[in-house]
């Protein structure tokens, strides 16, 4: 007898083409394995977008959004920095403080009332981060429903050098205190939750992501452009969580020794304009370019490109992009604790801060072809473990706890 | 009743296009082409809104008033794109140079910071201009203009080579040490040349107030304007020098620009002791002051020089009495308030990429390859670094209105990209 078929309301935040990071990706490479595996997948957004093949878009969008031609709300970018008129240090922390925050209240309102009209659709509501906690808890108060945090990263993570968002901690701390079950995108991040928002280990599961198998042979010649000069590439978002002033540090050390290297900075963010003031000031200009945020064919050529790809992050829940480039025959240099290197323990590993390790490694790995091979070999083995596939499954494993549970 | 020097200048420059980092090693055209239209548009639209009207404005002009003349600099970066999208416009240009009352001057082709950067590129440039010029114009220029009259003490030394009569510049406040700025100065240098300085208030009351609607004088009267003006005694120098494009593109046509010009000309001339000169008219008075001055000096040593320029080569000649000294120890310039190098060269952008792009001197030059050489050239156009600069309020509002980009950070990821495809040709 066939097992019977999962429901899920999934509520999302971003989804490809307009996703400004792995988010949207990791929710691609789930839901299509979710579903292979017999599962039905509700989607929410708050943005209009046509259903893909594989599951139904819900969108959940005021009226007003549309009408600014904004992208979709940039949900990992901080927020902090937005002034607010003074309050108390209760209320403070009680009141979202920008229009980001104010939105996920109304996203939260418009989730729970495509909720309602599709009540019989699904039986487990499953939220990915903050940003879909309040309209996840919502639903699990009008339905009864059990409801799954899906954590891809915390404000921990977003802000590692500052307090960050109090309303976000908040929001992170009730969502994931209300749900049924959690899941980790790594140990990394199960321990962070344990950590700092005290949830009972036993209460979360690790479900690292999966990468989309990617299906194209690699190139023949795999010098798409600056074909004569060693490339190393850093693709995130320009936020202080993902290291891009230490691949600034790296490159300067780097280029003492190699001048001809060619150093690529993909990504947006909060301080892009800090990061290219410091490329001019550190006298770097023609050798550390920006390329802006990169997607499909132009991502697929810079990782295939990249001599070396270098994810210096200070604090990575997972790191997807790492996995991309590794598919892509590109050695990786990541930091230690990052969560991909949970899944990918040949890539070359190293503390974020330890500037003259990273720099040993980057230009052993430019220098030394064999052990450049020999890397990409080892992470390629690694890789075909890390399929969306076994991450569905367990994925549905938590399903099944989270039924027991309610 | 003073002596009004009037002087246009006329340049565009080679915007980049959208050039990414995927474009290196593969596309070595740096420039928006045939494809990526953005210079053709440009160049089109000012031509329609300002070249064409102006131009014709001033043929007519000169045709009826024979005690009309001015002078123009044009640089090789506007002269090849004229080539390339309205040959009309030179045709033009040259109708005027025709009449012999249309002054050119030199200046740099490709409208550069050579200047402080290397010399020996420096007057590359001005060589490469003054053959561009005499080619298509068949008159050699005499009088130098720096690019944005850039001008500092060293700078005549660095002109040394050539014989020029006399440079155009600005008046800056705090070099004028108290002088009348409407007069003959010479430079603070050995030998010494002749500078003209630039009114900026009356030139500004033209190139930036005109159709200002919160000025008190607006909108300006012809006669207002020559008031003004005709307050300066007879002896005296009233310099004018603007863009050209003010006509018709900075002030629109419905502003009345064109109208209040074509009047202003013929009311001041009205006045039969009012008199238009052009520069070397001007720095003919330097040069005949010092060739007796020069006589009396150093007596029957000069009797040999017949010109001015041999005198000049004459490196024994000190200052004269008559005229005042600008001593202008560090740049200036006419570009925003500051009026000195940092609409160019202020913060760290504009800093590291013209310390990359002119790095490359050396080799690009040894690569002998016309086309490398050339875009390295293009590439040192002042806009491009005017572009990136960082500085607020109203002439931040002045660079923006300039600039093709959104933003002078946009200005500098997409230059140095395009200096990093320089490198690799190289390699």
């Amino acid at each position: 007898m066939a097992k019977a078929q999962d429901k899920v309301l999934m509520i999302g935040w971003e989804y490809p083409p307009h996703n400004s990071g792995g988010l949207g990706v990791a929710c691609e490479g789930m839901t299509r394995a979710l579903v292979g595996s017999n599962t039905q997948v509700y989607f929410t957004l708050p943005y209009n977008l046509d259903s893909p093949d594989h599951m139904r878009v819900l969108s959940c969008v005021d009226p007003s959004w549309e009408q600014s031609d904004q992208p979709p709300f940039l949900a990992y970018s901080s927020v902090v920095k937005q002034s607010v008129k003074r309050l108390n240090a209760a209320e403070l922390s009680s009141l979202p403080h920008s229009q980001l925050e104010q939105k996920v209240e109304r996203y939260a309102q418009l989730v729970d009332q495509q909720a309602a009209r599709f009540r019989s659709a699904y039986d487990v509501i499953h939220a990915h981060d903050w940003m879909s906690f309040p309209a996840a808890a919502k639903v699990k108060k009008q339905t009864g429903q059990p409801m799954i945090a899906h954590v891809h990263s915390t404000e921990f993570d977003r802000i590692p050098d500052s307090p960050g968002s109090s309303y976000i901690k908040q929001t992170e701390y009730q969502g994931m205190h209300l749900a049924d079950q959690i899941i980790a995108v790594s140990f990394y991040t199960k321990k962070l939750l344990i950590n700092k928002y005290q949830v009972p280990a036993d209460k979360i599961s690790v479900v690292h992501n999966g990468v989309s198998p990617w299906d194209q042979a690699p190139s023949q010649d795999r010098l798409h452009f600056a074909q004569k000069r060693p490339m190393i590439a850093f693709m995130g978002r320009l936020t202080a969580q993902k290291g891009g002033y230490h691949f600034i540090e790296l490159a300067k050390k780097i280029l003492l020794q190699m001048p001809n290297c060619l150093f690529v900075v993909a990504g947006n963010g909060d301080l892009y304009h800090e990061l290219l003031i410091k490329t001019a000031g550190d006298q770097l200009s023609a050798s550390l370019l920006f390329s802006g945020f990169v997607r499909d064919q132009q991502k697929d050529k810079l990782l295939e490109r990249a001599d070396v790809f270098v994810m210096p992050s200070l604090s990575e829940p997972f790191g997807l992009v790492a996995l991309e480039a590794a598919q892509r025959h590109t050695p990786v240099v990541i930091s230690k604790t990052a969560g991909v290197a949970e899944v990918m323990p040949s890539a070359v590993q190293v503390d974020f801060w330890d500037l003259d390790q990273m720099t040993k490694q980057v230009l052993r790995l430019l220098k030394d072809q064999g052990y450049g091979q020999q890397i990409v070999k080892n992470q390629l083995q690694d890789l075909q473990q890390v399929t969306w596939a076994n991450s569905a499954a367990k994925i549905k494993k938590v399903y099944r706890q989270a039924f027991l549970g309610s | 009743m003073p002596q009004l020097c009037f002087y246009l200048h006329l340049h565009q420059p080679y915007r980049l296009k959208d050039y990414n980092v995927f474009a290196i090693g593969n596309d070595q055209s740096y420039f928006a082409d045939e494809q990526n239209l953005k210079n053709q548009q440009v160049f089109l639209k000012v031509a329609h809104k300002s070249y064409f009207p102006m131009l014709g404005l001033l043929e007519r002009l000169l045709t009826q008033h024979s005690g009309f003349k001015f002078a123009l600099s044009i640089s090789g970066m506007f002269i090849e794109q004229a080539q390339l999208f309205a040959p009309e416009v030179l045709v033009l240009l040259q109708k005027l140079v025709k009449t012999g009352r249309v002054e050119l001057l030199a200046e740099t082709y490709y409208h550069s910071l050579a200047f402080l950067y290397s010399n020996k590129e420096f007057v590359w440039q001005i060589n490469k201009h003054q053959q561009l010029i005499e080619e298509l114009f068949g008159v050699k220029p005499r009088v130098f203009r720096n690019t944005e009259l850039v001008y500092y003490n060293d700078l005549v030394k660095q002109l040394a080579d050539f014989q020029f009569q006399g440079i155009l510049t600005e008046a800056v406040d705090r070099y004028l040490a108290g002088h009348q700025r409407t007069q003959l100065f010479q430079s603070h240098s050995q030998p010494t040349l002749p500078l003209l300085l630039k009114h900026a208030q009356l030139s500004d009351d033209i190139a930036f107030r005109f159709s200002d609607k919160s000025w008190p004088w607006y909108p300006l009267q012809v006669e207002q304007y020559l008031d003004w003006i005709e307050i300066y005694p007879e002896n005296e120098l009233v310099n004018l020098f603007m863009d050209f494009e003010t006509f018709g593109e900075h002030q629109w046509a419905d502003t009345g620009i064109f109208e209040f010009f074509a009047s202003f000309v013929a009311k001041f001339l009205q006045k039969p002791w009012n008199q238009f000169k052009t520069p070397q008219e001007l720095f003919a008075r330097f040069w005949q002051n010092h060739q007796s001055a020069a006589s009396t000096q150093s007596g029957k040593r000069t009797s040999a020089g017949s010109g001015p320029f041999q005198r000049h080569q004459q490196q024994s000649q000190g200052y004269q009495q008559n005229w005042p000294v600008y001593d202008v120890p560090e740049p200036i310039s006419w570009a925003d308030v500051d009026r000195d190098l940092t609409a160019w060269r202020d913060n760290q952008f504009q800093y590291d990429s013209l310390r990359v792009l002119y790095e490359l001197e050396q080799p690009v030059l040894e690569s002998g390859d016309p086309q490398l050489i050339q875009d390295w050239r293009r590439l040192q156009t002042s806009d491009h670094f005017y572009y990136m600069c960082t500085k607020w309020s109203a002439d931040g509002d002045v660079h923006a209105y300039f600039s093709p980009y959104d933003s002078p950070q946009e200005a500098y990821r997409r230059y140095s990209i395009v200096l990093a495809d320089l490198k690799e040709r190289l390699l």
